[in-house]
């Protein structure tokens, strides 16, 4: 497979117009998850988790200093 | 955080009430396994690592609208491939990263590569720490106990002897 031809097949994926076959292949693809192991120690998986936990929860916190507008129709529900 | 053991769906709903320990557990748990799972496919610590959090930022965004029978493990599932492919497309219209593509992703479109997928998943026997699991994965069908009885009459013999019965009466 050429990089044009996955582009396209993914491109198609992606916007629910692939045909049977172009999705089947994708899906096969990402559903072979043991042909790739990598050994790494309990020190580094942690180290990694809690990098992307950090991050996540930099997101949550900043996110409750910003007011969220609330939508028009909790507003009503709100003033009944 | 000390990990728990408090069940899933407690923890979601927990989240619908904004409750950031219980997000923080529920990212815990999953964010190891989306991680390696982008990693085996992208080959890039960094994707994965974005993909991942970009995953969690939008649970947590949409934590008021969630439907009642939520699965998170689906959802995650869901979202993960979604977010590969996405990645991968982003990748391609990147004249610098196409040889990263070319190296790394156009091997597993192999026909031999994509059987894979057909196939059942192994147990890797290393990691159980007493031989008990794998002792018990490899009971045979024969010796499970449903499989032991052997009926002397089968249901040919037993509709020939009916049926002689009946035309003996």
């Amino acid at each position: 497979m050429t990089t044009e031809s996955l582009r396209k097949k993914t491109g198609r994926y992606l916007s629910g117009q692939s045909v049977p076959a172009e999705k089947r292949q994708i899906q096969n693809w990402l559903s072979c998850t043991n042909d790739k192991k990598t050994e790494i120690s309990e020190k580094e998986r942690e180290l990694i988790e809690n990098e992307i936990v950090a991050q996540i929860n930099a997101y949550v916190v900043s996110s409750q200093f910003v007011p969220r507008q609330e939508p028009w129709w909790k507003k009503i529900t709100a003033f009944f | 955080m000390s990990r728990n053991f408090t069940p899933e769906q407690t923890l979601i709903d927990r989240l619908a009430a904004d409750d950031t320990t219980a997000f923080e557990e529920l990212s815990r748990r999953y964010c190891y396994s989306l991680y390696t799972y982008c990693m085996s496919k992208l080959n890039s610590s960094e994707d994965a690592k974005r993909i991942v959090r970009n995953i969690f930022i939008a649970l947590w965004e949409d934590r008021q609208s969630l439907p009642i029978d939520f699965s998170i493990s689906l959802h995650l599932y869901t979202e993960v491939r979604k977010s590969v492919v996405q990645c991968v497309n982003n990748k391609l219209n990147k004249d610098a990263d196409i040889s990263v593509i070319e190296d790394g992703v156009i091997p597993g479109f192999n026909v031999a590569e994509l059987q894979k997928a057909k196939q059942p998943v192994k147990f890797d026997d290393s990691n159980t720490s007493n031989g008990q699991h794998s002792a018990l994965r490899t009971i045979r069908v024969e010796e499970q106990w449903w499989n032991r009885y052997n009926p002397s009459i089968s249901l040919k013999g037993l509709k020939h002897a009916l049926q002689n019965m009946l035309n003996l009466w």
